[in-house]
């Protein structure tokens, strides 16, 4: 049975051999048919095989007279079927792979070199297997035979991955890194230094003159010019209709999809870069540089051709012992790298209390490596400049709102880095900097806002120094004056019992507050200034505009303080306030505290108390009869919302209540449609009486008037205070 | 002593033991053989990171990022389109709308009549930028800007947009950019925190602005942003009380410190110094705080640029004010908000105030950093979190309109900081609808925020629960054609 099986495989491999023979003999002549490519296309799934079975074999082959092995019964047979095994299956491999061959795209010097080193692997395997057992094969013939075998198989292995994975594959990411040198813009071609490149990197691998898919070959201009077997690659200056666009641009599930799924996919700059240069005719042999400014070509190549980062300044010292970096950081200052393996470091001080000229002297052990350095609002002398001196290497110097002079500004001559100096809000004289400046070789700003120096001053340097700028600042004298904001109300609460200090303010400095209390409008000449004296002992609207020299008056604005002489000792509400709008239940009234309009406000949930089924029934008592002559609730009127006055307002009073007679009744004026939200005390008035208890009836309106949206539904009453005086 | 064994183990969390455990079973060699770094809790030593000092020399060094709360309608204020005029009124075709998802407010509109601004535009500057006449001041530091048109986002929604601008991920409990940038860059100025928070809000339809956004997510917590708010005491709780006296509070340091390090000597955790430098800080920002929020030392010149509202605390004006004093003192990333920008309805009334609020300050930031040579080094970003739509929500009339969320396209613009100035760049098509060139996804954005500050947004990561976090999540690639 044995046997059987190995004499098959032995007749096998002969009719192979002839078979093979015969495929190299009439190669140019076959036509596979489709049915059998399938089994072509194989070959790189079965290559391996053989690979590792000859390898095996072979390595015992060359083993195979030692002592050991020579007696050893089961090495001979197993060395002899590996090794038969091995011819087999690269005699299948062979055949499938001279079958792919045929198809189109594999043309070139490196598949020819691959099917002669594979059908070498094949005869060699027969030339051992058939030969092994004759006398003459000794050790010496099987152990060359052996490494014969090995080399080849390293070759065919080679090429054929040279085929399918490109020249470079291995070493690719290597030459990528070197590869970065970049080419100078004005030598930069449009084909080789912009389009090539692409080619290169997404195409070539298979459009090669070895692997030649489509019959097309993309590695030099002549070829690319010639097209494949789809025709020709493009039209020139027609990018819409050019094959190589209409192929990248089709769907990726696209069969026909260029790359093919898979492989690397062209970018979008990349796309647009070919199809520009489609566009612009294709040409070979134009430089980038001349190619129109405007053109986008250029201007997305020139994006590729400026240096990879804009040539930092390269620091040439050492950097600085970490611990003395370390040691130098306290509270105050701040002594930091500029970056990962920068020897550069910047420097910052805080803190106006805590700054001496020592804080400077400190640093000189790092005094090489500062090259930026942050005063910036500190007490900083003129004397202590010749301490910024030592810092040999610095770039930029922020000295703004120190107290320099400018005297001490040729200390600073011999930083010859210096490129950004800071000057803004000192007192610098142009008299002490209008020689300095010359002086100084890289300096290329200067900001000299808020200093003493004119515009004329500061033009007249801007001559003198052409290749600085000098950085002037807004000045708000020049500019168009602008309207002050309206004053603002200080007093913790605008509710007081017998008078009030005004305190109204206005944020900015030498402001003049002109007021009336007759509802005017407050004008700069007539109307009293506003002074912290001013009291109020009334209920009183202060009507109050901001004036100040060259700014326009501000908005009128309007402060309303109540009087409330009379605070209740208990309180409480006969009915529910509406569930919605509890507030702080009957202490809202005398809380002192006033709601808004806003209703996202927490002012607005705090401060108003709502009615709408019950009517306010409010029953205050005092310990002691007070004298009052009137009432009044502050409320909230807002039609859009349906927040109306009460309907009515009783007020009634007495000794007790068991004892009370209607004072007064009010009847509010309703708003009209569209009339403006506002807050307003309604107010009672009466003869003078003394009561101990006093009733506040008010009632929701309630039935909203017709030409309302919600008419005939009852309103909404909100009260945030009562005022009893 | 059972008791004492008890709590001490209690005290153990679950990570730091095992982290701790780790590490024994790392010196037993038989770490290799799991899953490389499985239980390493912090990815403080990641790929050779150190945090706080830049990958590579930064153009900037500080951001301030004044953030338009609500989103900012494009089509009022920079992209100009008048071929939306010319379309008043008109449905927008369907190829132009795409299957893009809409809000709960306009899925069920019926009509989507196209809907020209109601206000007019110039162009200015050198760079003949399109600016609105809502935003004078801005019309004049055009050539300082560089006005990006064509930002998308992936949120349709405030509050996810908001958050994917700030942390990268719509579902927020990620560190907010300041965050970042605080881990990638430490402090510069040690008395201040490096990250801070201002708030205001405008007159128009508000969204909501919450804490979350300036959280430090699983970084460490001296990363949280700090909110600076109006009030007497801008930061909360750092007054000292009544009748304490600074000597009293720096033994009262001093005492705890040496409690807090008795305690960390037990534990070993290192929340606990982190607690202690904050205690700290605290003490130091006492003094430096103060000293940042006066603003009555500022000269007329100052009040007249950012304008006088910058002296009401709480107003944009005022914040942009602080920003900048902020910042001039070191704190790497101020963050404002400016709420009201969510235009629905009644669009012209509102953005039209929205945009007086804020022109004159926002131009005046510009302005100031460049006249105290600051610009150079200071980034300053402009923006909302998405767009509005070229179509109106709700009814058109003849001076009325409104407009829906938008993520397609929205423009920001850019100061300063390294990125080039008097630039345009990205432009959506003739109805403001979609890109058509250049499109900027808000993780390419904060790549390219990144790089200016000197980190490449690939490296600056960090490890939590098993993964390696970024800003930019997974995607992103920096800007080159807006770097200087």
């Amino acid at each position: 049975m044995r046997n059987k099986v190995i004499g098959l495989a032995e007749r096998g491999l002969f009719a192979s051999a002839v078979f093979i023979l015969f495929l190299l003999l009439f190669e140019s002549r076959l036509e596979i048919p489709v049915w059998l490519q399938p089994v072509g296309r194989m070959h790189p799934l079965l290559l391996h095989f053989p690979l590792v079975i000859l390898l095996l074999a072979v390595g015992m082959e060359a083993f195979r007279f030692n002592k050991v092995y020579a007696t050893n019964d089961f090495y001979q047979v197993f060395s002899s079927n590996l090794l038969l095994a091995g011819a087999l299956s690269a005699a299948i491999t062979v055949i499938m792979g001279l079958l792919l061959a045929t198809e189109p795209g594999y043309t070139g010097s490196v598949v020819q070199w691959h099917k002669w080193a594979g059908v070498s692997v094949f005869l060699v395997a027969c030339f051992i297997y058939w030969f092994r057992t004759k006398p003459w094969y000794n050790r010496a013939i099987a152990q060359t035979g052996a490494a014969c075998m090995g080399l080849i198989l390293i070759g065919a292995g080679h090429y054929g991955s040279v085929i399918t994975h490109g020249a470079d594959f291995i070493t690719e990411p290597i030459i990528k890194t070197q590869r970065a040198a970049p080419v100078d813009f004005q030598q930069a071609m449009v084909f080789n230094d912009v389009i090539k490149p692409i080619f290169e990197q997404k195409c070539t691998t298979c459009h090669n003159p070895d692997k030649l898919k489509g019959e097309l070959n993309l590695t030099n201009a002549e070829a690319i010019r010639q097209g494949g077997k789809s025709g020709k690659l493009f039209v020139p200056g027609k990018p819409d209709v050019s094959l190589l666009l209409r192929r990248i641009h089709l769907s990726t599930t696209e069969k026909k999809h260029m790359p093919p799924s898979g492989r690397a996919q062209l970018t979008t700059a990349e796309i647009r870069l070919l199809s520009l240069w489609v566009k612009g005719s294709a040409a070979f042999d134009k430089r980038v540089a001349d190619l129109p400014v405007t053109d986008s070509l250029r201007f997305m190549a020139a994006a590729m051709f400026k240096p990879a980062e804009a040539a930092k300044p390269e620091f040439t010292f050492d950097a600085a012992d970490d611990e003395t970096v370390k040691k130098l950081n306290t509270d105050y200052r701040t002594v930091a790298a500029l970056a990962r393996e920068s020897p550069a470091l910047a420097v910052n001080l805080y803190n106006k209390a805590a700054y001496s000229p020592n804080q400077l002297r400190e640093l000189s052990p790092v005094k090489t490596q500062v090259v930026s350095l942050n005063l910036t609002k500190l007490p900083v002398k003129d004397a202590d400049l010749s301490l910024v001196g030592q810092f040999e290497n610095i770039q930029k110097l922020d000295l703004n709102f120190t107290d320099i002079t400018g005297k001490g500004l040729k200390e600073l001559v011999p930083l010859k880095h210096l490129e950004s100096l800071t000057l803004s809000g000192t007192k610098v004289a142009y008299t002490d900097v209008r020689d300095q400046f010359r002086a100084f070789k890289n300096l290329k700003t200067v900001t000299l806002w808020e200093t003493p120096l004119t515009d004329t001053e500061i033009s007249q340097l801007k001559k003198a120094n052409p290749k600085i700028t000098f950085i002037a600042g807004f000045d708000g004298d020049k500019s168009a004056p602008i309207k002050l904001n309206p004053p603002q109300v200080r007093n913790s609460s605008v509710i007081f019992s017998q008078q009030l200090p005004l305190k109204i303010i206005h944020p900015i400095r030498g402001v003049e507050l002109r007021y009336t209390t007759d509802g005017s409008v407050p004008d700069s000449i007539h109307s009293a200034i506003l002074t912290s004296q001013k009291m109020v002992d009334q209920s009183t609207s202060v009507n109050v505009k901001a004036y100040k020299p060259g700014w326009f008056s501000s908005d009128v604005a309007t402060f309303t303080f109540y009087k409330s002489a009379y605070k209740p000792d208990s309180v409480r509400l006969l009915l529910p306030l509406n569930p919605v709008h509890q507030a702080a239940g009957a202490h809202t009234f005398f809380d002192r505290k006033l709601g808004t309009f806003n209703a996202n406000s927490p002012a607005w949930a705090n401060n108003w108390a709502g009615f709408r089924k019950n009517d306010m029934v409010l029953v205050s008592l005092f310990d002691k009869p007070v004298s009052l002559s009137s009432v009044a609730l502050r409320v909230m009127i807002e039609e859009e919302t349906s927040i109306f006055p009460p309907g009515t307002i009783e007020i009634w009073g007495g000794e007790n209540e068991g004892n009370l007679r209607k004072l007064t009744t009010l009847t509010p004026d309703m708003p009209v449609k569209k009339s403006p939200h506002e807050l307003k005390a309604l107010v009672t008035s009466f003869s003078p009486q003394s009561v101990s208890c006093l009733k506040i009836i008010a009632r929701p309106l309630k039935e909203i008037p017709a030409w309302h949206p919600n008419k005939g539904k009852q309103a909404l009453l909100l009260v945030d205070e009562v005022f009893i005086n | 002593m059972e008791k004492e064994i008890l709590e001490h183990g209690l005290n153990f969390n679950r990570r730091r033991f095992l982290s701790r455990l780790s590490l024994g079973l790392g010196s037993a060699a038989l770490g290799s053989l799991l899953v490389p770094d499985l239980f390493r809790g912090s990815g403080a030593d990641e790929e050779g990171f150190t945090p706080s000092i830049p990958h590579f020399a930064p153009k900037a060094k500080r951001v301030i990022y004044l953030f338009q709360n609500g989103a900012p309608s494009q089509q009022e204020l920079f992209d100009y389109k008048p071929r939306l005029r010319e379309l008043m009124g008109q449905e927008i075709p369907p190829s132009v709308r795409g299957a893009q998802r809409l809000t709960g407010m306009t899925a069920n509109q019926k009509e989507f009549p196209l809907v020209g601004s109601f206000v007019d535009f110039k162009q200015y500057g050198q760079s003949r930028a399109w600016v609105s006449d809502l935003l004078p001041y801005t019309a004049k530091i055009v050539d300082d800007l560089c006005i990006v048109k064509s930002m998308y986002t992936e949120a349709i929604n405030h509050d996810p947009a908001l958050t994917f601008l700030q942390t990268g991920s719509q579902q927020g409990n990620r560190p907010s950019m300041g965050s970042w940038l605080s881990y990638g860059l430490g402090n510069e100025n040690k008395n201040l925190p490096n990250f801070t928070v201002l708030l205001s809000r405008g007159i128009g339809n508000g969204q909501g602005v919450y804490s979350k956004l300036w959280s430090n997510g699983f970084l460490d917590s001296i990363h949280q942003g700090v909110q600076f708010s109006k009030g007497e005491d801008p930061v909360l709780y750092l007054r000292d009380p009544e009748g304490m006296n600074r000597q009293e509070r720096r033994a009262m340091l001093d005492n705890l410190a040496q409690l807090n390090d008795l305690s960390y000597q037990e534990f070993g955790d290192p929340e606990i110094t982190a607690k202690v430098k904050q205690y700290e800080m605290a003490y130091r920002m006492q003094t430096a705080v103060p000293d940042v929020m006066d603003l009555s030392k500022e000269s007329d010149d100052i009040i007249k640029l950012y304008g006088p509202d910058c002296l009401v605390p709480g107003t944009f004006a005022a914040n942009c004010l602080l920003a900048r004093k902020l910042s001039e003192n070191g704190v790497r990333f101020v963050q404002l908000y400016h709420q009201g920008w969510d235009q629905h309805g009644n669009l012209p009334f509102e953005i039209a105030k929205q945009a007086k609020d804020v022109d004159q300050a926002s131009a005046a930031l510009v302005t100031d950093l460049k006249q105290r040579g600051l610009l150079d080094e200071t980034l300053v970003i402009w923006g909302g979190e998405f767009g509005r739509t070229s179509y109106t929500q709700g009814k058109l009339t003849k001076d009325n309109y409104g407009r829906d969320h938008h993520p397609r396209c929205f423009t920001i613009w850019m100061a300063g900081g390294g990125i080039k100035p008097g630039m345009v760049y990205g432009e959506t098509d003739e109805m403001g609808y979609n890109i058509a060139t250049n499109p900027v996804h808000v993780h390419d954005f904060q790549a390219t925020v990144l790089h200016q500050l000197g980190l490449n947004h690939e490296k600056l990561i960090f490890k939590h629960m098993g993964r390696r976090y970024r800003l930019t999540d997974v995607s992103g690639k920096v800007i080159n054609d807006i770097i200087a």
